[in-house]
């Protein structure tokens, strides 16, 4: 195979479009945002810095809370939260998805039938609701505890997705030279078709990870999300309820919005961009 | 495509013909409260305590007397009168020429029938019947209660507490609908009848015939009472400042900064605390753990609180620093100045720091916190219900001001199923409490710090979770629920004591007292209740039993902004 | 057919059964019971408490072993009793349910099928041309990313305090009984704007993107090359791809209703609109066991149904289906 003509081939592409490059870019100022920005701050989430409900200032650039905490650096932390459970709660709904979708998609028959109707169940529970009958009845929570959960119910969409591509795949002919050639089936799944099915996954996991980001936004929304750490969810959760909105507080719940908005929409952007590149197919209208 | 154009069309029509035709009750006659309803309304059983709807004791069912927390009175209400005529008998006269609003008159008949209930079947009085022995009908106005053993300070407190039910009317009810039963369409003596209901609000009007009106010459102003279902802290603020509430018992925080603001607000003191006292917030401590089972560690922990901060940063002054005593500023007179003067503790971190020093406790591992005599870590968490943002705060400051003193305390913030439980069962090692409220007597708060049923706590919920385990104290408090109401030297005696014990041992260590938060805006109603006058000092709150301490006098003295 | 829907069925059937468990099981291991909480909320002496609380556990039937109380549960439900609240004790579950399925039905149903049918329309135009494609997918992209809780903050702080020209919170004016007039139906339509604003905006932009994806996927198909290569209307092209396209946007509605239901969900929180969604979230602040068991049935079933309904309609829309009805359906 013509492997490194194709590799720039396929950076060739990814450097053109414009969506992977307007996505990626976006979602790059964020993480940078998260990484750098609790050093750019001399405040935790929590602390009092002023006497509170302050406007944007040279001081505090998104202005105080009604308690008086900075927020931003209520913000970049709470930015950071969300990349992170983004990443477990996305990581770990791919990873069951693959491990689901490979076996069904591979295997097939009865396993496939199993799984599969294992797959429709959970589909059809609206996940949101058994997430806030757990995280209600737990006396405290963790941002671990929240990423797992997450994974745990958002991995259908791409077993289900995996599961087809896996079927496509199958009956390739290096799968069949390679049943015939005697290698054992998690072996074969490993690296004859995994490989193939790399662009793939990694568009499932892009999903998965702005899914991931938007379900956690709503649990702490709602006051359900980890109950000792910041995470833009819970600023918004907390600007409705000291009356932001009311107080006209728009400095306080405008950012984590805006901020969730706009990394899950460059994710959105960029999966399609990648779609474009990894399918010639929908390049060019 | 058209049929969606006329939808449209039809919609714009029904929004500007609905804002044309409004209200349908008449604002300068009807006063909106918020604050106690946090859920819709599904019952008017004034014996499901906690659970009825807003002024369902206090507008439509009375009580025997009311209680003002603040002159420390009872004002004879649907008794006439009450005496002790010995011992362990009390005579009750019941005021002639009261009616049920069905038009029945109410007389001795349905206050020994309304206390009996509590012989056939669990409810909030119930207990009174362990130390009650019976209830004699002297004539169609008069009652003697034979006591068993007679507990002045707890009696005066069903005086003003029970609801009086019409016998007429429940007498044929089965006792579990007397106990839970919702009670639709309530009959009571009270100034309001029962209107309407829906998921929002609770709409009660003027009962024209009420006995008050002509025996007191008294006459509340309202004709309708909405009170509104409480949806969220920030959408009631919205409603006050908008004049759309009149009277709203939330915390909200900021108000005192919105009172400058020109939106008519008006709170009961114009200046910190802007609010009166309900209740005290103490720093529950459990005695079963180490290290704060040794006195001198407790001793340390309270000295090295920064009280005033929590009160000037997190409450911006809208609540006050308890007395070390931390009974409410209405019992300021039990307070014994002098053994606060000797025993009593406020923050001094430096002082902390030596009795932790003379007590044995060192920064061994350089970590900037003690540890056990036994080189173990200390590591203590207090908890507090999470979403109580205003105690999630406190305790933040909390945990920075024994840090500075070298005591390692973690804020956690538990659901309040997870806090409650940890309380209740004894399992947490700090926690913040508020649960004793302003009463008739400083026995009830006596009797919550130094509560003597230790195993029964996770069921009764009555105090002292702690476990302070002391018999002396215990026999005090029994012995103070024993003086007579009016013998005030007997009483400051006895709490003198207990106070002594409470600072020597300081099982519980109070912090602030929690207001009786009250937000009135003056653009349709005015002449709130307020500190400056002393005609109309009663309390603006419609809590369940703050009616009955005075609240219902508040709707006599309101006036109707005239029409502009 | 039969085998299509029947395995629907068993599907739908062990899916209920497995909620209902999870349902009934979570709040049962959890530190704490609600009678504690209904107590501490209660003020009571503490020597009556004792009494009050063992007459509680009874009343609830807590008193029982938990096996017990799982068959019992069972047996209720299939009697309609869905219990009593704890919260707002003594009104039946069922009763408190129903009188927030309404509010549910008048926001959702039009959010849904208005956004549905709107984004699948604007979807095709977008794929239609590249200045329209320009337009249509960035909004799209945007509005599908956009947290629904905080699409509805902003359309409540822009036109509820700002502009003060629509109520942000509530169902109904609060000076207002609910009756049949014209007022209290302006009313009703006034509060109903923005949350229902808030949903459509959100799930148009998902549905435009999903479209106009199906769509330029099916243009690219080799019967729409070949269509083109015999010298068909672009407008025939089109509309094949249309029909083609419009199958997944059915089955992703079912996919949906999960993510439906949680946007509803806190947007009736932000607005304060009474429906089941707000009620689940005061039954869980609350404590209350049976309210929130029956609002989750009662969503479950909704659920079920709603996919029932859509299987049915992906039936009769996709020919093929009803040909071959074999595999995994």
């Amino acid at each position: 195979m013509p492997q490194p003509k194709k590799k720039n081939e396929m950076l060739y592409f990814m450097l053109r479009n414009a969506k992977l490059r307007i996505g990626v870019a976006i979602v790059l100022i964020f993480v940078v945002l998260a990484l750098v920005g609790p050093l750019l701050t001399k405040y935790q989430p929590r602390d009092y810095v002023a006497p509170g409900v302050e406007p944007p200032s040279s001081e505090f650039w998104f202005g105080t809370t009604s308690f008086g905490e900075d927020v931003f650096t209520q913000f970049v932390y709470g930015l950071r939260a969300t990349f992170i459970v983004g990443l477990i709660g996305g990581g770990l709904g791919t990873l069951i998805g693959i491990l689901i979708g490979f076996i069904a998609g591979y295997r097939g028959g009865i396993v496939d039938e199993i799984l599969n109707m294992f797959t429709n169940i959970v589909l059809v529970i609206p996940s949101l609701v058994v997430l806030l009958i757990i995280a209600a009845y737990l006396e405290v929570r963790g941002f671990l505890f929240e990423s797992i959960f997450i994974g745990f119910f958002a991995w259908p969409w791409a077993a289900r997705a995996i599961r087809a591509q896996t079927f496509s795949l199958r009956s390739r002919e290096f799968v069949d030279l390679a049943r015939l050639s005697g290698m054992k089936p998690l072996k074969i799944i490993i690296k004859e078709i995994a490989p193939n099915m790399m662009s793939y996954l990694l568009l499932v996991y892009i999903l998965q990870f702005g899914g991931a980001i938007l379900t956690a936004a709503t649990l702490d929304f709602i006051g359900l999300g980890p109950t000792n750490s910041v995470s833009l969810g819970l600023m918004m959760n907390n600007a409705v309820i000291y009356g932001a909105l009311i107080l006209g507080m728009w400095w306080w719940f405008i950012p984590p919005g805006l901020a969730i908005t706009a990394i899950v929409g460059a994710l959105y952007v960029t999966n399609v961009g990648l779609d474009e590149v990894f399918n010639p197919k929908l390049r060019e209208m | 495509m058209f049929k969606k154009i006329a939808l449209l069309v039809l919609l714009i029509v029904f929004l500007f013909s609905g804002m044309a035709f409004g209200q349908v009750l008449e604002r300068s006659e009807t006063l909106y409260t918020g604050g106690k309803q946090w859920g819709p309304v599904s019952n008017w059983n004034p014996l499901m305590t906690g659970n009825y709807a807003t002024g369902t004791i206090g507008l439509v069912y009375e009580t025997l007397f009311l209680y003002d927390p603040l002159t420390d009175k009872f004002m004879p209400w649907l008794a006439e009168s009450g005496q002790w005529t010995d011992a362990s008998t009390y005579e009750l006269k019941v005021r002639q020429g009261v009616n049920w609003s069905d038009g029945k008159p109410l007389t001795a008949d349905d206050v020994k029938f309304t206390f009996e209930l509590g012989q056939k079947t669990a409810l909030n009085f119930s207990s009174l019947w362990s130390w009650l022995s019976s209830i004699t009908k002297v004539d169609d106005y008069t009652l003697d209660f034979k006591f068993k053993s007679a507990l002045y300070q707890e009696w005066d407190n069903y005086l003003y507490n029970v609801p009086m039910l019409p016998q007429h009317l429940w007498a044929s009810k089965d006792l579990k609908d007397v106990a839970t039963g919702a009670n639709e369409k309530p009959v009571g003596s009270g100034p309001y009848l029962y209107f309407a209901y829906d998921q929002t609000k609770m709409v009660w009007a003027k009962n024209d015939n009420w006995w008050a009106i002509k025996v007191l010459s008294l006459s509340v102003a309202p004709k309708y009472i909405v009170d509104l279902v409480n949806t969220s802290n920030e959408n009631s603020l919205g409603l006050v400042l908008q004049g759309q509430e009149d009277l709203n018992n939330n915390y909200l925080p900021g108000i005192s900064t919105l009172l400058t603001g020109g939106y008519a607000l008006h709170t009961y003191y114009p200046v910190a605390p802007y609010h009166l006292a309900a209740n005290t917030a103490w720093l529950d401590v459990n005695l079963q753990k180490k290290p704060m089972d040794d006195v001198a560690f407790r001793k340390a922990l309270a000295y090295s609180i920064n009280v005033a901060d929590i009160v000037s940063r997190d409450y911006g002054n809208m609540v006050q620093a308890a007395n070390p005593t931390g009974l409410l500023p209405v019992w300021d007179k039990y307070v014994d100045q002098n053994v606060v003067k000797k025993l009593g503790i406020s923050y001094d971190p430096a002082k902390a720091k030596q009795i932790l020093a003379a007590a044995g406790y060192k920064d061994v591992n350089g970590d900037g916190f003690v540890e056990n005599k036994d080189k173990s870590l200390i590591t203590l968490k207090i908890i507090v219900p999470n979403g109580w943002s205003d105690w999630m705060a406190a305790i933040q400051i909390i945990s920075n001001s024994t840090k500075a003193v070298g005591i390692n305390v973690q804020p956690d913030y538990p659901d309040f199923n997870g806090y409650l439980d940890a309380r209740l069962k004894g399992t947490f090692d700090l926690a913040i409490d508020n649960q004793a409220q302003v009463s008739n007597t400083p026995w009830s708060y006596y009797h919550f710090i130094f509560y003597d049923k230790l195993a029964d706590i996770p069921t009764t919920q009555g105090g002292n979770y702690g476990r302070y385990n002391n018999q002396t104290a215990f026999d005090l408090v029994t012995q103070l629920d024993k003086l007579a109401t009016n013998d005030l030297q007997g009483m400051k005696a006895v709490i003198s004591k207990l106070q002594t014990i409470q600072l020597t041992d300081l099982p519980i260590i109070p912090l602030w007292y929690n207001g009786m938060w009250a937000q009135m805006s003056s653009a349709n109603w005015t002449n709130w209740p307020s500190s400056a006058d002393k005609d109309n000092h009663y309390l603006p709150v419609t809590w369940n039993g703050y009616w009955n301490m005075t609240s219902i006098l508040m709707l006599t003295q309101l006036k109707p902004v005239v029409a502009k | 057919m039969r085998r299509y829907f029947g395995r629907k069925l068993l599907i739908y059937i062990f899916t209920f059964v497995l909620a209902v468990t999870i349902d009934w099981l979570i709040p049962r291991f959890m530190p704490g019971n609600p009678i504690q909480i209904l107590i501490s909320r209660a003020g009571l002496k503490a020597e009556s408490a004792n009494l009050i609380y063992s007459y509680y556990m009874q009343a609830f039937g807590l008193n029982v072993p938990i096996w017990q109380q799982y068959l019992n549960f069972w047996n209720a439900l299939f009697h309609g009793d869905f219990g009593i609240s704890i919260w707002l004790f003594p009104q039946p579950v069922i009763q408190i349910i129903m009188r927030a399925v309404p509010f549910d039905v008048l926001l959702l149903l039009p959010a849904i099928l208005v956004s549905w049918f709107a984004g699948n329309k604007f979807g095709a135009y977008a794929a239609r041309s590249k200045w329209l494609d320009n337009t249509i997918s960035p909004l799209g992209y945007i509005l599908t990313a956009t947290p629904y809780m905080w699409l509805g903050i902003v359309l409540g702080w822009l036109f509820g305090i700002i502009l003060r020209i629509l109520p942000f919170s509530g169902a109904y004016s609060y000076a207002m009984m609910p009756s049949l007039s014209w007022a209290f139906v302006g009313s009703l339509l006034e509060h109903w704007i923005l949350p229902f604003a808030s949903l459509f905006l959100v799930m148009f932009g998902g549905w435009a993107i999903g479209m106009r994806n199906m769509i330029i996927y099916e243009l690219e198909a080799d019967y729409s090359h070949y269509l083109e290569a015999l010298g068909a209307p672009r407008k025939l092209i089109r509309q094949y791809a249309f029909r083609n396209a419009i199958l997944p946007q059915i089955t992703g509605l079912a996919l949906q209703l999960g993510v439906i239901v949680a946007g509803a969900l806190v947007t009736e929180i932000v607005f304060s609109y009474p429906g089941i969604g707000y009620l689940i979230l005061q039954a869980i602040q609350n404590h209350d066991y049976f309210l929130l068991q029956g609002c989750f049935l009662f969503i479950i079933i909704g659920v079920l149904f709603a996919n029932f309904a859509i299987d049915i309609t992906y039936v009769l829309v996709d020919p093929r289906t009803r040909i071959g009805m074999q595999g995994e359906g």
